[in-house]
């Protein structure tokens, strides 16, 4: 039923939004676009700096990087809550400056720290929302109720939000931003500070919501939600990209799989076939081979040891996770510039000592 | 964008405000013993002395209307701490990404720090009721005291807000706020006659619009002479519009 009604209602948005294109234009739109965009606070700091990317329609994006890399400057952007310094940003093709209201219209946006009303009850701040958004009065209740059935809020509606747990007001806070029916999801770190089964439901609930069509961005600094949500993710360090790809492409760019092999007792060097992997450490009893995918590679390394007559007691593979991604990426970046801000500092240390 | 939209989105920001007044009404009455104070203690004092000529009404009659336009002040100019209050907790930000324009967000406000001066007037009334304070109680005064009341706060609390778009933390407001209210109120015709004030400033007075506020409720509270007052709601308008399209446009100032 309430799929039923969520996907008529894309229907009717698609058309909305069609209008404003011919068909062919709208196969090719991104859902965000984004052309050079950077924005600098005074005093020249560039929290965005030049960026570029487009996310595609129906997918979840994810935009990773440590804090201050810029993530959250890029939402509001989109949330037309700050403006550009330069650079073009489309949202279905409509550009955010010039029409931010219909821009802001077709988004529903949950910020990183709790923001519903604390002092109303969950129904009411989805009633005031609906209103803002303009739903009709005809399609209000039926939209509070399901978004409330959708975040499993039903039961609680009429309570004040200020009795509520943390992971009971994130799930009203996307609920919030789904009484609009929106054509784009940005969430900022939606699952931060809460207890794994209530991650869990948050996450269930928005692989959901990218099923029933919704495209979706999300910021985080969690790898495994970005492992587990995310089509594709863009890790960001210091206001720029500096790697975006899908998370396989990502782990594959810092290195195979690497697949250790124990043996029973210790046994001299030997020599593994390049066709196999190539051996990255050895000791006496361990050896760590470095292969293109792990589990393919255990057959033909267990056929190997056999054949030589060496007994194996395990085989493990170790494949890299986004985490190791991640360190690549953007802590690089972040160790040149803890570095080279240090040595600024060290210099004006030395200029006030004089 | 059509102007029903407009309206409607700023009914609804107030509706929030109403809905919370619903839900918690201790603000309204702890907000009526500051009111109280003056007329009970400083109002009946200098009606038993006598020391001020106020023409033909008693001293308590006199500052009836000024009592309810300063608690009304003292409500709509610190509105802008609720404001930065909101955007601490984020509810800010939330009303501007949606589709609402800016402007019906800070008329919403601003309606909604007039709800709570509504509230304040309408303990004052009761007040001077108990008090036996005598006060023209013709429906459309009343309804005249209203809608001044509304005006006025909605006046101050788009100013304030215009303030905390530049000011930005609740301590600052805290002083402005502070800075401000004392001397608008001193330097107007609330609790005594301009005619009793000395020439220089008789002159600030003139330029203070409490004082065109204080007029306005006096001449449908007690006078029932009307000549003022559509210079004074004229005024109140015009800084009313000023005030909302300045504060909406330095609103997202609060967000950086």
């Amino acid at each position: 039923m309430i799929n039923k009604i969520w996907i008529n209602y894309k229907c009717y948005i698609e058309q909305e939004i069609m209008s404003h294109f011919n068909s062919q234009d709208f196969e090719t739109i991104g859902a965000i676009e984004a052309n050079n965009l950077t924005k600098s606070y005074h005093g020249g700091i560039r929290a965005v700096d030049e960026m570029s990317f487009t996310i595609r329609k129906g997918e979840i994006f994810g935009m990773l990087g440590p804090n201050g890399a810029g993530k959250t400057t890029v939402i509001k952007m989109i949330v037309t809550l700050t403006k550009a310094t330069s650079g073009a940003l489309q949202v279905f093709g409509i550009d955010v400056t010039r029409s931010p209201e219909t821009v802001r219209g077709m988004l529903g946006y949950v910020p990183q720290s709790i923001s519903v009303d604390t002092d109303l009850t969950a129904y009411e701040n989805l009633l005031i929302f609906s209103k803002l958004f303009n739903v009709s009065k005809k399609e209000r209740d039926e939209r509070i109720t399901s978004s409330l059935e959708y975040m499993g809020l039903t039961e609680r509606a009429s309570d004040l939000v200020k009795h509520y747990s943390g992971g009971m007001m994130r799930r009203l806070e996307i609920a919030q931003a789904l009484v609009n029916r929106p054509r784009i999801l940005l969430l900022d770190e939606p699952s931060i500070g809460l207890d794994p089964a209530s991650k869990k439901h948050v996450w269930e609930s928005i692989k959901q919501l990218n099923r029933d069509g919704t495209t979706i961005l999300i910021t985080t600094h969690d790898m495994s939600e970005a492992d587990e949500l995310c089509g594709r993710i863009a890790i960001m360090s210091a206001g720029k990209i500096s790697v975006m790809g899908s998370p396989t492409e990502l782990k594959k760019t810092v290195g195979g799989d690497v697949v250790t092999v124990n043996l029973t007792s210790a046994h001299p060097i030997i020599a593994i076939p390049k066709e196999i992997g190539s051996v990255v450490h050895s000791s006496e009893k361990s050896i760590q081979i470095l292969a293109i995918n792990g589990e393919h590679a255990v057959p033909p390394i267990a056929d190997f040891f056999r054949s030589h007559e060496i007994k194996v007691d395990s085989i493990l593979v170790n494949k890299p996770n986004l985490d190791d991604v991640f360190m690549k990426y953007a802590k690089r970046r972040l160790a040149d510039e803890i570095h080279t801000g240090a040595s600024q500092e060290r210099r004006n240390f030395v200029r006030h000592a004089r | 964008m059509n102007i029903i939209q407009f309206l409607y989105n700023a009914i609804t920001i107030a509706e929030m405000e109403a809905r919370k007044i619903r839900h918690d009404t201790t603000e309204l009455w702890t907000r009526l013993v500051q009111p109280a104070l003056w007329l009970l203690i400083f109002g009946e004092t200098f009606n038993a002395m006598r020391a001020m000529s106020t023409g033909s009404f008693s001293y308590i009659q006199f500052i009836t209307p000024g009592i309810l336009a300063q608690s009304v002040l003292f409500i709509a100019i610190f509105y802008g701490i609720t404001v930065v209050w909101e955007r601490d907790v984020g509810i800010i930000t939330k009303l501007l990404s949606t589709p609402a324009s800016h402007v019906s967000i800070v008329l919403g406000k601003s309606l909604a720090a007039s709800i709570r001066g509504i509230f304040q007037a309408m303990m004052i009334f009761v007040l001077a009721l108990i008090l036996e304070v005598h006060i023209r109680l013709d429906p459309i005064d009343i309804a005249g005291v209203f809608a001044v009341t509304i005006l006025f706060a909605m006046c101050f609390s788009s100013l304030s807000m215009l303030l905390a778009s530049f000011m930005k933390t609740r301590d600052r407001m805290m002083g402005i706020g502070q800075a401000l209210t004392m001397p608008l109120f001193f330097a107007s015709n609330a609790i005594y006659p301009i005619s009793a004030m000395p020439v220089w400033l008789q002159y600030i007075s003139k330029c203070n619009p409490l004082s065109y506020v204080v007029d306005a409720m006096r001449s449908m509270l007690l006078s029932g002479s009307y000549e003022n007052l559509p210079l004074d709601i004229l005024i109140l308008i015009a800084s009313t519009v000023v005030f909302v399209s300045l504060a909406s446009v330095t609103i997202k100032r609060l967000l950086e």
